[in-house]
């Protein structure tokens, strides 16, 4: 079983099970011990119409990133599945419908597009669910027969998952649907008998702690609830409606409540209100919501009120690309806003990242008194991973807050000027710790106060109280064997996992390169992130946005001596692409 | 207006000839090759030798992508034709796809011919035509040690050779009118089955097959008129025949290949056949020979494709050519190396 590495493709229209079949995929390779890193890419527009892909890596070893190529497409529409033969690797497996209703003219053919390499695999999907099922729904299922029978997947682990996923649906579609798998099994292990594939020869049952099949979303959801969440605000708006979504259902169960609000100023200014009165709260969305919100985001900062607020970012500006990746909203999440209204701002660079960081930004917030942004992007909250169980310590959830000491009662200062910044904060309802809190510029004690002296004064203990907060926040990681390097890469967000598979390759060729992951961006470790910049002979930062906005942030830390590499494509970064600007960069360096 | 599109059927020597000589007399055309094997163009010959592990898959396959591409010749491997309508200029593809063509070169080649006597047993029979034949030997070989042949074409002789060369244990059962293209004659039989014998082949009598028993996956038990025996595989070599079923309803004029004139042109405008699967009218004669051989399919591929494009190349059908098999002669010297 060692040394698999594949990445399997389902492709079909919206409405052919095409998400339901790769979530199967994905669940039953977890079901058997290896690491699975799924995305799915779906039409913006209403369910019925568009393509829809689900792309899954799975292997033995941890998956950082998307691979380059597919060695497994399923095929539920070969005219959609044209558009995947450009990514289909040398001696790459297709299965499709070779019975589909109609006669299929050369121009519309999957086959006809596919390198000879290719190795076809026609099997007729609709027919083997209507004969072992009764009826063709099943044809998802049928391909997923097909697909274990040709790569060397234990049915048993289908068995698995197929019962638990349509469990709820009652006895009679677990039967159908495991009957149209089986036909397809059976079908493909007879008629290919002389070209079986063995990509995954092996998986049994998962052994070791249990793992759950979590998207980012799903990740910063449940996070949330087990931070104690208690109340939600939000607008939908795609990619973050599933962490609304999630909450609805769960939320109330635990005592909370989650409110649709009119629209995202509403929202944030909800969760301001309820996290004033000491709630956890928070809201999610994405880029166009997020910027509806930045005026209240600074009432936040200058009332000292903590709130989450999770920017899922996707392709912009405006109304952009909603349903693809991109790390646009930095500059956004950072400085968004009137004023000097620094905020803490981290960002997590994979699911259980997702869940940690968002345990994490409640107490974070509650601690500085300041609104956390915690920046995700379409790839990290669309993406599925499994993983252990992720849960949270009794110290990441214990509450931030800093409260006043009961000698200063009838004389608290609300904004009082500390040496870090953070003044006590006391909640309304708390007896002899009245204050007012306002948006306008004030004293310690909160009275409006616009002289020169107290703006400045002012100024500088909310902003050093956000530096303070660097203490708190997770440091830089580093990937390499020390010391000096040729070429570091700095990576953020979603394409951190392509930089260190990247830069593990690289490594692994025997290359002098290492990478860092940056997760704390606003405020950020600047010493360490220096120190090694200083270490290396070229530093290369990846992102997945047009302008460089990390390397806008950091790159005066070594005198803007950065190389850029920057794509607005709205698909994750390929790890290739970084590898080869690692070669590049090393051959101009020799 | 659309690009002329020329299709053939198949991946064989003939095939291929005819694919690359239209490419090199017409740049435009747009040419597919349909092949049924997953695999790409291989040398036939070097088979047994595969199977005996003395050639390499980098001998055998000889078919490359680059060079496709290179020749913008789209070359489609695993798809095979179930039906042709010429009306229509149409191509059925086995997955529901159709194909249009404005000419078409079938070059559909052979298939191992079973006797009828023997089509029961066809299941339990191996043959080899076709890499994946060959790897379903080598599997098989993997874990037996007897192997019984049945037939006694020129591709047993050789594959007797590679089984040899394995030590593997081999009878052989050489039956009477199966030395394909040509029968037997007695002084010919008798010639083959002493050189058999001289290399510890045990050569059996020809007799009738009464049945056959699995006694495992890796053996059978074999009863004939006069004998039983235990062996692990059973070989059937009884030559090649025009593998043209798929054209049956077409309209196509087929007797045992595909009918074509002296310039290989079928009875349907714009389509030509060539190789194995062609029955080629011998102007001299005045009959229809099924001319084989790896050297004869590249020449009818090629003057195919010329005549496709508008020339008028008969092709070279000497009438003793047909006692040849690529220029070896069958009572003496192919099976003589042996
Ligand atoms: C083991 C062996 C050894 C041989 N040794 C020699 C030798 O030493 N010298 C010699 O001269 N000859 C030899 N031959 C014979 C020689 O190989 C053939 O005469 C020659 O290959 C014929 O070429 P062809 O192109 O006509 O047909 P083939 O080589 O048979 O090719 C036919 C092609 O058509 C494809 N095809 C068939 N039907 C369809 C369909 N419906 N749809 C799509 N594709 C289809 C097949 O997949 C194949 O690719 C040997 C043959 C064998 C099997």
């Amino acid at each position: 079983m060692a040394g698999v590495d594949v990445t399997v493709e389902v492709c079909g229209m919206a409405g052919d099970g095409t998400i339901a079949a790769g979530g199967l995929i994905n669940e039953a390779m977890s079901a058997g011990g290896l690491s699975v890193l799924g995305f799915d890419s779906y039409p913006a527009e209403i369910r019925g119409f568009g393509r829809c892909v689900t792309r899954s890596r799975i292997g033995d070893e941890e998956i950082l990133a998307l691979g380059d190529e597919t060695h497994v497409l399923i095929s539920l529409n070969d005219e959609q599945s044209i558009s995947r033969v450009p990514v289909l690797a040398k001696d790459s497996a297709v299965l499709f419908d070779s019975n589909p209703p109609i006669y299929v003219q050369e121009e519309k053919s999957l086959a006809a597009e596919v390198d000879p390499e290719t190795m076809l695999f026609g099997m007729p999907f609709g027919d083997l669910a209507t004969s072992a099922a009764g009826t063709a729904r099943g044809r998802n299922l049928a391909a997923l027969g097909g697909f274990a029978a040709v790569c060397g997947v234990p049915p048993d682990l289908f068995h698995l998952v197929i019962t638990a996923k349509f469990k709820s649906k009652g006895e009679k579609v677990v039967d159908a649907n495991l009957k149209s798998f089986d036909a397809g099994y059976a079908y493909a292990k007879e008629r290919f008998a002389d070209c079986l594939k063995t990509m995954f020869s092996g998986p049994g049952r998962a052994e070791g702690p249990e793992k759950v099949m979590l998207s980012g979303n799903l990740a910063i959801g449940k996070a949330a609830l087990d931070a104690g969440l208690r109340l939600y605000y939000g607008y939908p708006i795609t990619p973050a409606t599933p962490i609304m979504e999630y909450l609805a259902k769960q939320l109330p169960e635990r005592g909370g409540a989650v409110v649709q609000m009119e629209d995202e100023i509403a929202s944030i200014g909800a969760v301001l209100g309820a996290s004033f009165a000491g709630a956890r709260s928070m809201t999610a969305t994405s880029g166009p919501g997020f910027a509806l919100m930045t005026e209240l985001i600074t009432h936040g900062v200058m009332a000292e009120i903590p709130a989450v607020i999770l920017n899922a970012q996707r392709g912009g500006p405006s109304t952009g690309l909603p349903t693809k990746t991109e790390q646009s909203d930095l500059h956004a999440a950072v400085f968004g806003g009137p004023g000097d209204s620094g905020r803490i701002v981290i960002a997590p660079t994979n699911v259980a990242e997702c869940y940690l960081f968002t345990v994490k930004s409640f107490q974070l917030a509650e601690k500085y008194q300041t609104p956390v942004v915690v920046l995700t992007d379409f790839f990290l909250d669309n993406r599925v991973e499994n993983l252990p169980v992720p849960e949270a310590s009794e110290q990441d959830i214990a509450f931030g807050n800093v409260f006043p000491d009961d000698s200063v009662k009838g004389s608290y200062i609300r904004y009082l000027d500390t040496e870090t910044g953070i003044s006590p904060r006391a909640l309304p309802g708390m007896e002899g710790f009245a204050f007012s809190a306002t948006g306008l510029e004030h004293t310690e004690r909160g009275t409006p106060d616009y002289s020169p002296d107290n703006h400045m004064k002012m100024s500088d203990k909310r902003h050093r109280k956000i530096r303070s907060a660097l203490r708190d926040l997770p440091m830089p990681e580093e990937f390499s064997r020390g010391g000096d390097l040729d070429v570091g890469v700095i990576g953020w967000g979603s394409t951190f996992g392509s930089v260190l598979e990247a830069v593990n390759t690289a490594r692994s060729r025997g290359l002098n390169v290492g990478a860092l992951k940056i997760t704390s961006i606003f405020p950020y470790h600047a010493d360490m992130i220096g120190e090694f910049m200083g270490r290396c002979a070229r530093v290369l930062i990846p992102e997945l946005n047009y302008s460089g906005q990390l390397a806008n942030l950091i790159s005066h830390l070594r005198g803007n001596d950065v190389v850029r590499l920057n794509l607005a494509t709205g698909t994750p970064f390929p790890p290739s692409l970084i590898l080869s600007k690692i070669e590049e960069l090393l051959k101009a360096g020799a | 207006m659309d690009r002329a599109h020329c299709v053939i059927i198949g991946n064989g020597p003939a095939a291929n000839s005819a694919a690359f000589t239209l490419r090199d007399n017409d740049p435009d055309l747009r040419i597919t090759v349909i092949g049924e094997e997953r695999d790409h163009e291989y040398r036939p010959d070097l088979l047994p030798d595969y199977i005996a592990g003395k050639a390499t898959e980098e001998d055998l396959f000889i078919g490359k992508s680059e060079s496709y591409k290179g020749h913008d010749i789209k070359l489609r491997l695993g798809q095979r034709v179930v039906h042709a309508d010429f009306q229509q200029r149409e191509l059925l593809l086995e997955h529901n796809e159709v194909v249009r063509f404005t000419g078409l070169i079938i070059a559909c080649g052979a298939k191992p011919r079973i006797p009828e006597p023997l089509a029961v047993f066809e299941d339990l029979m191996l043959t080899l035509k076709t890499p994946a034949d060959a790897r379903l030997w080598i599997e098989r070989l993997a874990r037996v040690d007897t192997i019984l042949i049945v037939g006694g074409d020129l591709t047993s002789l050789s594959l007797t050779k590679a089984l040899l060369h394995l030590g593997k244990r081999v009878v052989f059962m050489l039956d009477c009118g199966s030395f394909w293209p040509v029968p037997f004659s007695p002084e010919l039989r008798e010639q083959v089955a002493r050189k058999l014998t001289e290399h510890g082949v045990e050569v059996t009598e020809c007799t009738k097959i009464r049945r056959i028993s699995r006694i495992s996956d890796h053996s059978f038990e074999v009863a004939t008129d006069r004998r039983t025996m235990v062996v692990g595989i059973l070989g059937a070599f009884f030559g090649l025949v025009p593998n043209v079923k798929f054209l049956a309803g077409s309209g196509l004029d087929i007797e045992r290949g595909i009918l074509v004139d002296e310039y290989l042109k079928t009875s349907r405008e714009n389509v030509y056949a060539a190789g194995d699967c062609a029955q080629v009218y011998h102007p001299e004669i005045r009959d229809y020979w099924v001319s084989i051989g790896y050297t004869n399919a590249v020449e009818l591929g090629k003057a195919a494709a010329l005549n496709l494009l508008g020339d008028m190349v008969a092709v070279n059908v000497k009438r003793e050519s047909i006692l040849e098999v690529d220029g070896i002669n069958v009572n003496s010297s192919w099976w003589m190396e042996f």
